[in-house]
């Protein structure tokens, strides 16, 4: 599982039709540059730090197997400090 | 998934039997490198879209047997360049 931060709702109008209306939003991974876009099925909000599931195991958080997602949230961190977290890392 | 922008069509006559009738788009990510995502949707040139990878991506496609590993998942209503490459 990745911790990522949340930056935003992403709004697609045009999608196929396996998203459903699901929410997306942009996250940031930790320790990376590149933003992603993750299914939420929990309802976060921008600024919160996730835990997010990515391969096959994404698809199932989703809520059906079936569901096309390669990164889901599947959890909100209640407590993350990210200068104790980088200090207990190296 | 990823955040891409669509750069241009892609045509290939000769082809693997699953990915036989689907649409290809060459796509960029926002460090410049291509590739290339099946298209179930319709998107044109400049399109700022949702990829979605691996096995999402057949998933994706409407059918699991289609050999894809990027799928074109929507086309994202407001994005800007700025954004994207920051």
């Amino acid at each position: 599982m990745k911790i990522c931060r949340v930056e935003g709702t992403l709004v697609a109008t045009a999608r196929i039709s396996g998203l459903q209306n699901r929410r997306l939003l942009v996250v940031k991974e930790r320790g990376s540059a590149g933003k992603q876009v993750a299914v939420d099925p929990v309802g976060c909000k921008p600024g919160d730090w996730v835990i997010a599931v990515g391969s096959s195991a994404a698809r199932d958080a989703a809520g059906s197997k079936d569901y096309p997602s390669d990164l889901t949230i599947v959890g909100i961190i209640d407590y993350w400090d990210e200068a104790t977290a980088q200090a207990g890392s190296s | 998934m990823q955040i891409q922008r669509v750069v241009r069509d892609l045509v290939t006559s000769k082809r693997n039997f699953w990915l036989s009738a689907k649409s290809l788009r060459v796509v960029e990510d926002a460090v410049g490198n291509l590739e290339v995502a099946l298209d179930p949707i319709g998107t044109k040139p400049g399109d700022f879209v949702v990829t979605i990878g691996i096995s999402a991506a057949r998933i994706a496609a409407g059918n699991p047997k289609i050999t894809t590993d990027l799928t074109i998942g929507g086309i994202i209503d407001h994005w800007d360049e700025e954004r994207w490459r920051t």
